[in-house]
């Protein structure tokens, strides 16, 4: 019996075959490529919008403040009301606030801004009146300049409510 | 001198740099990746007010309505009717708020927040019909989706 000396391998080399995983990889990073769509950064205006409330408005021609006689005025005039007109394109055509006409945008963030800034003034909530044909766009500018306003108690101007004006 | 001459030469390249570069791009791509974009509808035209921000709004009750120029409601690229989608969402709301909060009644307002997403050219007769539908079911927190610049 020849004694077969078994010759001892110093060292096996054991080789990965990369190229399956590297397939396998490949895959995964079609996938996430072909999904990734990288989305627009969109802002936002928060809102609390409750269902529009009758205003208990002054009587036809008469100017806020006018009536002597109010010993409510809490109740009378808590919301302020802002009215905008369109052009048949959709655009801002007029406003007001209560009864006085607002030449613009720029006009009425300082017309509000005198209004809300009074420490007497009882406005909560402004309610905006709408022309129906109004674009989305054109109301935004209005939104911005109401909930950049404060109220006297110092919180930020949120409450609002819309009211589709009748169509002429 | 003998020179044994090797008659096959072969070159095998080394893998695994490039297995770790392709790691790196999963890695991006996998942390990038934002499925919720799926709700959003990116055809629409978002109006660009200056004093609009991106809010936090991780953990926030969400409800995306995508409306388009004519007012339809589209929800994930389908159109929905409008008050039954709002009412089913309204219920479902409903139903959340009642297992988080037991003390929570039928009339309270809903926490969910609407989001609506509008295109600028949209008439606001159609986009109040949206609004008061949400109102009518019990919805009080809106927030208006607006660009803060113009695209491109």
């Amino acid at each position: 019996m020849s004694h077969r000396k078994k010759k001892k391998k110093g060292s096996e080399n054991v080789e990965l075959n990369l190229a399956a995983m590297l397939d396998m990889a490949f895959q995964l990073l079609a996938f996430f490529i072909l999904t990734f769509k990288p989305s627009p950064v969109e802002g936002q205006i928060n809102l609390k919008l409750p269902p529009p409330m009758p205003v208990v408005g002054a009587a036809k021609g008469q100017a806020a403040g006018d009536n002597n006689n109010n010993q409510n005025a809490v109740q009378a005039f808590e919301s302020l009301v802002i009215s905008v007109f369109s052009t048949p394109g959709g655009k801002i055509s007029t406003m007001a606030i209560g009864e006085a006409n607002v030449a613009g945008v720029s006009a009425l963030e300082g017309r509000l801004k005198a209004v809300l800034s009074d420490a007497n003034s009882p406005f909560k909530q402004v309610i905006i009146q709408v022309a129906s044909k109004l674009r989305y766009a054109e109301l935004m500018r209005v939104v911005d300049v109401c909930t950049r306003q404060t109220l006297p108690n110092g919180e930020k101007l949120t409450k609002l409510s819309f009211v589709e004006l009748p169509t002429e | 001198m003998s020179g044994s001459m090797n008659s096959e030469a072969s070159a095998e390249p080394n893998l695994t740099p490039m297995l770790d570069l392709v790691f790196q791009l999963i890695t991006f791509f996998m942390l990038v990746t934002n499925f919720k974009a799926a709700s959003l509808d990116l055809n629409l035209k978002l109006p660009v007010v200056g004093s609009a921000r991106p809010l936090e709004t991780e953990g926030e009750d969400l409800l995306i309505l995508n409306i388009d120029s004519v007012g339809k409601l589209n929800v994930y690229g389908v159109t929905q009717n409008i008050e039954r989608y709002i009412k089913a969402e309204a219920k479902a709301s409903r139903l959340t708020a009642k297992r988080l909060n037991p003390n929570f009644k039928a009339d309270d307002d809903l926490p969910t927040t609407i989001v609506v997403r509008a295109d600028k050219q949209t008439p606001f007769n159609l986009l109040n019909v949206v609004i008061k539908t949400c109102q009518d079911n019990g919805f009080r927190k809106f927030a208006l989706k607006a660009m803060n610049k113009e695209d491109g």
